[in-house]
């Protein structure tokens, strides 16, 4: 029963790639596409391999996909007013990290619920990305070509070229990774999310790691927002909105896999495996994106239900 | 008309590892019939199947020549069987009557509104039948002291039914958290239940408790019946032996070493939101006892000393440190603390014994996590304080509660602690194991090691301890040097100190 949970997921994924591969024959499984996929996905893969640091805990951060949207028009704002590009990078980067902070204050300090927290934050991000951009989509010669060449940039291995975007999102995966499953600190967090009340007693720090790892979600989002406003070229107050479930989706599809269905990033990658290659394969077979919706929302419940019905067994 | 259960050839292995191996076991009416085994013998197996929490490999049951089918919870209430279980799984925020009828359907006026008066009278009642009247049910469950709790719990079993009554009673560990004011009171119930033709089994690691209470025993070892009789043929002694296959002598190791004459704790007139008046020194190498009844401050004494709430006067020097802020702190400066709590407020339950034992110390470990280097060391801690499982990779949640109580002593060994906080070490914990524990206890105090032991288990306190601190409501009410002290003694000091 176990077995065909941790591995379900895993099957499931297989399965989803044989079927494209037999529908799409000609488009699905060639280097160009599969590429493509990670590059369409590395926005999502950053935001979910973040977010598994909080989930990592049993807390999580609603206000990812609205900091991700803050953070775009926060460097675009800045380059709007002939700032250079790192000073409107380095300022995003900073506006994601303390606003996570501020979560973690928030979650961890003043005691209130992650849920309400963060579904506060959500709205008080997107407000201020709506203040700041009047609303409007910052786009054309206010973007600097170097900041939007980044994403049409890659590095050529033998014959294929490896998008930057794929790049970074490699990069923090492996940050996240290491992070959660090589260090002390990853040890600690996993400890808080076993056993919130004997890990402090136990002497670890829970108030300060708990404000940490929001922060670091918190930063995630803001990187994420960047690669998608250098992707597109233009920063909308509301480009970041469909991360949040996809990447929540993401984890939890990710946790269906892991021994004691903990989150673990490598299978938060898988995660966002499925929902991409859903996603991709169902646009090349002209699937409308609301029925994607709703698939995505029914996988999400039954990896959900799959966790909790092998822990109600024991 | 005396009536017969038979549970005959019960047999349940988890992944392929047995813990029950056809036991077969009689209940009569109106006896009762204690179950002993030690932690992992099988016994909260054989509860969880009885009460059909979980299936058996082969399980069947006659009441008299009738079979009863056991497939789940509910089979078991209509079967009229009732659990009284040894956690506190009390809901703090609605009534004391609520929680006492919480399994049952609130009576109601025409069928819409609820008839308050009716629920509070039927709750008085059960716990009128358990002789307790201090208690008013229309108050919150949270308010409760933990040994008010346990009796609540119980009551809850005895709500008057208006079918048939209930004819099996299984009482697992009831007594672990009450004082023996409260146990007196609870056997009296049970008096009463058995007088009403109900069987009774019961589950306990008091051994003289058992020896007064109970009619027949049965001993279970590795998942094995040992030994089923009437308890007049058996003796102390004999009962330990078929518990554990060895023969035990003196339970409480003596100190070989002196004292030394080096403070290491020194409480001046400290006074906390639930403590006042505490005062007392603590050497090198002594055992302090802390006793009183249950919710008395004994653990918020320990609580302080970890770091967990502050004090608002008096002084207190502590490893030549003031109190402690947090728990992070008092660990880094050599204090160890093993809770009250082990499954809520000691272990990650679903992690690994490895990752639980090296859990206070993992600063020790730099920055990079090196499970290697922490396994080697877990191996060693775990053999030093006998841990039986199948290596350092299990998961805590699959052990015994005597073992997981050895994790958490290995995790305190983990930093060669000067200082000891033990609340409630052995409570839930086998003969056999206890008494590794005390020798543990009386090794690390013969190594200069301070030790604070707070417990409801007055014989423990009196064979292990030096000094004996009594607390009342939160107050120091006498400091006694053991010497020569009684069991009686001690009890009339706790129980004078709460007449004042």
């Amino acid at each position: 029963m176990q077995k065909l949970r941790q591995s379900g997921t895993l099957i499931g994924f297989v399965l989803i790639i044989a079927f494209f591969s037999f529908q799409l024959p000609d488009t699905f499984l060639t280097a160009r596409n599969l590429l493509n996929i990670s590059q369409q996905l590395s926005m999502l893969a950053v935001v979910a391999a973040t977010m598994t640091i909080v989930m990592v805990m049993n807390d999580f951060d609603l206000s990812v996909g609205s900091m991700a949207s803050l953070s775009g028009i926060v460097a675009a704002s800045l380059f709007v007013n002939e700032y250079s590009i790192w000073a409107g990078i380095g300022a995003a980067l900073l506006v994601g990290l303390v606003g996570g902070l501020f979560n973690g204050i928030l979650v961890s300090v003043i005691g209130i619920l992650p849920f309400v927290a963060t579904l506060g934050t959500l709205t008080v991000f997107s407000g201020a990305a709506f203040l700041l951009s009047d609303g409007k989509t910052i786009f054309g010669r206010d973007i600097p070509k170097s900041f939007s060449d980044f994403s049409r940039g890659g590095i050529e291995v033998g014959s294929i070229n490896i998008p930057m975007l794929t790049i970074t999102a490699g990069f923090v995966i492996f940050i996240c990774w290491y992070i959660l499953e090589q260090t002390n600190f990853g040890r600690r967090l996993y400890a808080i999310g076993g056993n919130r009340e004997a890990s402090y007693l136990a002497g670890i720090k829970v108030v300060k790691l708990r404000m940490f790892a929001f922060a670091l979600t918190g930063l995630g989002a803001a990187i994420a927002g960047l690669m998608y406003a250098s992707r597109v070229a233009s920063a909308n107050p509301t480009q970041g909105a469909g991360l949040m479930l996809d990447a929540i989706a993401a984890v939890f599809l990710g946790m269906t896999m892991s021994k004691q269905s903990e989150p673990r990033v490598i299978f938060t990658l898988i995660g966002v495996l499925v929902l991409g290659v859903l996603d991709n394969g169902m646009t090349q077979m002209r699937v409308d994106s609301y029925v994607r919706e709703i698939l995505v929302g029914l996988i999400v419940i039954a990896a959900v239900a799959v966790s909790s019905i092998s822990k109600a067994n024991r | 008309m005396m009536h017969k259960l038979t549970l005959n050839n019960v047999s349940k292995a988890f992944n392929g590892v047995p813990a029950l191996n056809d036991v077969s076991i009689t209940l009569l009416s109106g006896r009762t019939h204690a179950l002993m085994g030690e932690n992992g013998a099988g016994k909260s197996t054989l509860i969880k199947l009885l009460a059909g929490v979980i299936n058996a490999d082969s399980m069947s049951i006659f009441r008299d020549k009738e079979p009863v089918r056991i497939t789940n919870t509910i089979d078991a209430t209509s079967a009229g069987f009732r659990f009284i279980h040894q956690e506190l799984n009390l809901v703090p925020e609605i009534s004391i009557a609520e929680n006492i009828l919480l399994s049952k359907h609130l009576p109601t006026l025409f069928g819409i509104k609820i008839d308050w008066a009716t629920v509070y009278r039927r709750a008085e009642l059960a716990l009128e039948f358990l002789g307790v009247t201090h208690i008013n049910v229309k108050s919150q469950a949270g308010v409760l002291t933990s040994g008010d709790k346990m009796l609540v719990m119980i009551a809850s079993a005895f709500v008057a039914e208006q079918e048939a009554s209930p004819y099996l009673y299984v009482f697992d560990e009831p007594t672990a958290a009450l004082t023996d004011q409260e146990s007196a009171m609870l056997f009296s119930a049970m008096t009463k239940l058995k007088e009403k033709g109900a069987a009774l089994l019961y589950v306990s690691h008091r051994i003289d408790e058992i020896m007064k209470f109970c009619d027949d025993i049965s001993i279970l070892r590795d998942g094995v019946l040992v030994k089923s009789t009437e308890i007049k043929n058996l003796k102390k002694a004999e009962i330990i032996k078929f518990m554990t296959g060895r023969e035990l002598k003196d339970s409480y190791p003596p100190r070989t070493a002196s004292m030394s004459s080096k403070n290491t704790v020194s409480l001046r007139n400290i006074e906390t939101d639930y403590l006042t008046g505490i005062n007392f020194d603590l050497k090198a190498g002594e055992i302090l006892g802390v006793a009183g009844l249950a919710g008395s401050g004994q653990s918020s004494l320990l609580k302080l000393l970890v770091g967990v709430g502050k004090a608002l006067s008096g002084d207190a020097t502590v490893l030549e440190n003031s109190l402690a802020k947090s728990p992070h702190e008092a660990w880094s400066k050599g204090i160890a603390f093993i809770p009250r709590e082990r499954r809520s407020e000691g272990l990650c339950l679903e992690m690994n014994v490895r990752e639980n034992v090296v859990l206070s110390h993992l600063k020790s470990y730099g920055f990079h996590a090196k499970p290697k280097l922490e396994r080697s060391d877990v191996e060693m801690l775990a053999r030093q304080v006998k841990v039986k499982y199948n290596g350092s990779q299990q998961p805590v949640f699959e052990l015994s509660g005597g073992n997981q109580q050895k994790v958490l002593f290995a995790r305190a060994l983990k930093g060669a602690p000067e200082l000891l906080l033990l609340d409630q070490p052995t409570r839930g914990v086998d003969i056999g194991a206890k008494y590794e524990i005390y020798t543990l206890v009386r090794e690390l105090s013969d190594n200069g090691c301070s030790i604070i032991i707070s417990s409801s288990d007055l014989p423990e306190i009196l064979g292990m301890c030096d000094r004996i601190l009594i607390l009342s409501d939160g107050r120091q009410t006498g400091l006694l040097e053991k010497c020569s002290l009684t069991s009686g003694d001690l009890l009339t000091n706790i129980y004078s100190s709460d007449l004042r």
